[in-house]
C-alpha cells in the first residue's frame, strides 16, 4: 500500500481483532471517503507451525494434530489426512467404517454451514439469527458428541477405520434432530429471504463472475455459486459419496445472497447423505481384517513415497501433499486449506466497494483464520 | 482429456524442459520441469491444456541430495486430472521464476514457500513475508537442518 495519500484519504486498520473477521488477521484498507480505494490482507497472528509440528510426530500422532488446523471441520481435515496415509499404505476402509466416516463429516458439514450462516447473520445486523442456528447446532454437535465423544475436536480417524462403532440408539435418536433441521433450513431461508435490510445488503452485493472466480482460485460455495459446479465430492469421489445420490448446489448470481443460498441447499444434501448412509449401512468390522491396522495400531512404518489427496472440506476443496521417507514419521506434510485462496481473494473483491459492504463480503465467505495461518 | 494424452502433449512440447514424467494413476500424474522453464510450462499448462487451477505450491528439503524442490499441484475444472510439477533447486541458491503472471492465486503460496523455505521466486510482485515476522526471514524454519525448539528458545534467554 502506497505510503503518500492523496487529500481526503486515509488508511484504516480493521482488526486483528475485529467482530467481522472469523480469525485474527489483520485488513488495511485505504479509503477515500467510505469508498475503499486499496486494501491489503496481513496474515500471521495465530501461525501454529503444523507442518513443521507434524514432521516431528509420528503417523498416529499426527491425527491429533490436524485436528487443531481448524476445529470447525476436524472431521474433514482428519479425513484428508488419514486419506493420504492410506493411500500410502494401499489400504482400504471397510464399508461400514465409509459409511460412518461419510455421516460424521456431512455433520460436520452442517455444523460448520449452521454455525458460519449464524455468524453472517450476526455480521450484518441480524443478530437474532445466531441465537436460532446455534441452537440447531448444538444438536448435531451431541450427535457427533455421541459417536466420536468430543464435541469439536474428536480424534476419530483411524488408518482403515474409525475409533468405534456407531453407538447403539444413533439412527433413532439422529432421525427426529435431522427432520427437525429440515424444517429449521426452511425456515432460515424464509427468514432470510423476507428479510428486506438482509435483501437490501445482500443481494447484487460482492458479485464475483465464474471467470473471475476460476482465475482467482476460490472453491467450494463460494465457486459454486457462481455457476461452476466443482465438487471434489464429485471430481474425485472418495469413501462411498460414488455410491450416494446426493447433486451439486449451484447459484448463478454470484453476490452474498448466492453463497448464503447454495450452503442452504447443501444443508439439504448433507441431510439427505446422511439419511442414505442410515438406510445403507452394512454391518460389518469396521478395520480392514487381516492387517495389523486397528485402534490401538502400534509403531506403524509407512512405504516410501508420496500423495496429494483432496477432499470436499465445508469451505471447498481442501489438499494434503504428504511425502513419506519410509520411517514412522512423515517427511514433510503440506496442508493446502481451502480458505486459503478465498482469503486472497478478498482485496480485488472489496476495492471499489464501501466499508459497510466489506464487512457483508468477507462474512459471506465463511472464513476460519486458523486454517490459512496453519 | 485423461492422463496419457497430457503428458504426450507435455513431453511433445517440452522435450527437454520436461522429464520423468510419469502416471500415477487415472487422475495423478507427475513431471519434472527444468527451473528455468517453470513458467513457460505453467503457460502452456493453463493455454493448451486447461490446467487452469492452481492447488498449491509448497517445498520439500533433501539435504542428502543438496537440493530443495519447489512443488506445484495443478488441476483443472474442466476434467479431473491432478499434475504435480516439480523443479529441482540447489540448496545454496534456490531460485526459480514466479507463476504469479500464469496462476494469480499463485501470490500467496510463494510467499509462504519463501518464508519458510528460502526459495526466492523472481519477478515475484510482492515478495515479503506472509505468516511469519519479518525478522524471521533468512531462517527458513521448514528445512531440514533448523534448529527450532528448543535450542534457539535456550539460546535466546541467555
Amino acid at each position: 500500500m502506497e505510503e503518500m495519500l492523496e487529500p481526503n484519504e486515509m488508511i484504516i486498520h480493521l482488526g486483528p481483532q475485529h467482530p467481522m473477521q472469523p480469525g485474527p488477521f489483520r485488513l488495511n484498507l485505504k479509503l477515500k471517503g467510505e469508498t475503499i480505494m486499496d486494501a491489503e490482507v496481513e496474515m500471521g497472528y495465530i501461525h501454529k507451525g503444523i507442518e513443521k509440528i507434524l514432521e516431528n510426530r509420528t503417523y498416529l500422532q499426527g491425527i491429533t494434530i490436524v485436528d487443531r488446523i481448524c476445529y470447525l471441520v476436524a472431521l474433514t481435515n482428519e479425513e484428508c489426512y488419514v486419506g493420504c496415509v492410506e493411500k500410502l499404505l494401499d489400504l482400504e476402509p471397510p464399508e461400514r467404517a465409509q459409511y460412518i466416516r461419510v455421516i460424521v463429516e456431512e455433520l460436520s458439514r452442517l455444523q460448520s454451514h449452521l454455525l458460519g450462516l449464524g455468524e453472517y447473520g450476526e455480521f450484518i445486523g441480524f443478530v437474532s439469527m445466531f441465537m436460532y442456528t446455534i441452537k440447531e447446532r448444538e444438536d448435531i454437535l451431541t450427535l457427533i458428541d455421541m459417536v466420536t465423544g468430543a464435541r469439536i475436536t474428536h480424534s476419530y480417524l483411524r488408518f482403515g477405520g474409525v475409533r468405534a462403532d456407531l453407538p447403539d440408539g444413533f439412527k433413532e435418536k439422529a432421525i427426529p434432530i435431522l427432520n427437525n433441521l429440515k424444517k429449521a433450513i426452511n425456515d432460515y431461508e424464509e427468514m432470510f429471504n423476507s428479510d428486506t435490510i438482509y435483501r437490501e445488503r445482500t443481494i447484487g452485493i460482492g458479485v464475483l463472475s465464474a471467470d473471475d472466480a476460476k482465475s482467482l482460485g476460490v472453491s467450494g460455495p463460494v465457486l459454486r455459486a457462481t455457476g461452476v459446479p466443482y465438487d471434489i465430492r464429485k471430481v474425485e469421489p472418495y469413501l462411498v459419496y460414488k455410491d450416494l445420490d446426493f447433486k451439486v448446489c449451484t447459484e448463478t448470481a454470484g453476490d452474498c445472497f448466492a453463497r448464503v443460498q447454495v450452503r442452504l441447499n447443501e444443508m439439504r444434501e448433507s441431510i439427505h447423505i446422511i439419511e442414505q448412509c442410515l438406510d445403507m449401512i452394512p454391518n460389518g468390522p469396521i478395520f480392514p481384517e487381516g492387517t495389523p491396522y486397528g485402534r490401538r495400531t502400534p509403531v506403524m512404518r509407512v512405504p516410501a513415497g508420496e500423495v496429494f489427496h483432496r477432499v470436499e472440506d465445508p469451505r471447498g476443496e481442501m489438499g494434503m501433499y504428504m511425502v513419506s521417507d519410509g520411517s514412522d514419521k512423515p517427511y514433510r506434510v503440506k496442508v493446502k486449506g481451502p480458505y486459503y485462496p478465498t482469503l486472497q481473494a478478498l482485496p480485488p473483491l472489496i476495492i471499489g466497494t464501501t466499508v459497510a459492504d466489506m464487512v457483508s463480503i468477507a462474512g459471506s465467505m465463511d472464513g476460519c483464520t486458523s486454517e490459512v495461518d496453519r | 482429456m485423461d492422463a496419457r494424452t497430457i503428458i504426450e502433449s507435455l513431453t511433445g512440447k517440452f522435450p527437454e524442459a520436461v522429464s520423468e514424467a510419469g502416471i500415477d494413476s487415472q487422475v495423478r500424474i507427475r513431471a519434472y520441469v527444468d527451473r528455468e522453464k517453470a513458467k513457460e510450462v505453467c503457460q502452456y499448462l493453463k493455454d493448451s491444456l486447461q490446467f487452469d487451477h492452481l492447488c498449491s505450491v509448497c517445498g520439500v528439503d533433501y539435504p542428502q541430495r543438496n537440493e530443495l524442490e519447489a512443488v506445484y499441484h495443478i488441476a483443472s475444472f474442466e476434467h479431473p486430472v491432478v499434475l504435480m510439477l516439480k523443479a529441482r533447486l540447489p540448496r545454496d541458491s534456490p531460485e526459480i521464476e514466479s507463476v504469479v503472471p500464469v496462476y494469480w492465486n499463485a501470490n500467496w503460496y510463494e510467499r509462504e514457500t519463501y518464508e519458510l523455505f528460502g526459495i526466492f521466486f523472481r519477478n515475484h510482485p510482492n515478495l515479503k513475508a506472509l505468516v511469519l515476522p519479518e525478522d524471521m526471514i533468512g531462517e527458513w524454519p521448514l528445512r531440514k537442518d533448523y534448529e527450532g525448539f528448543p535450542n534457539r528458545t535456550a539460546r535466546n534467554l541467555v
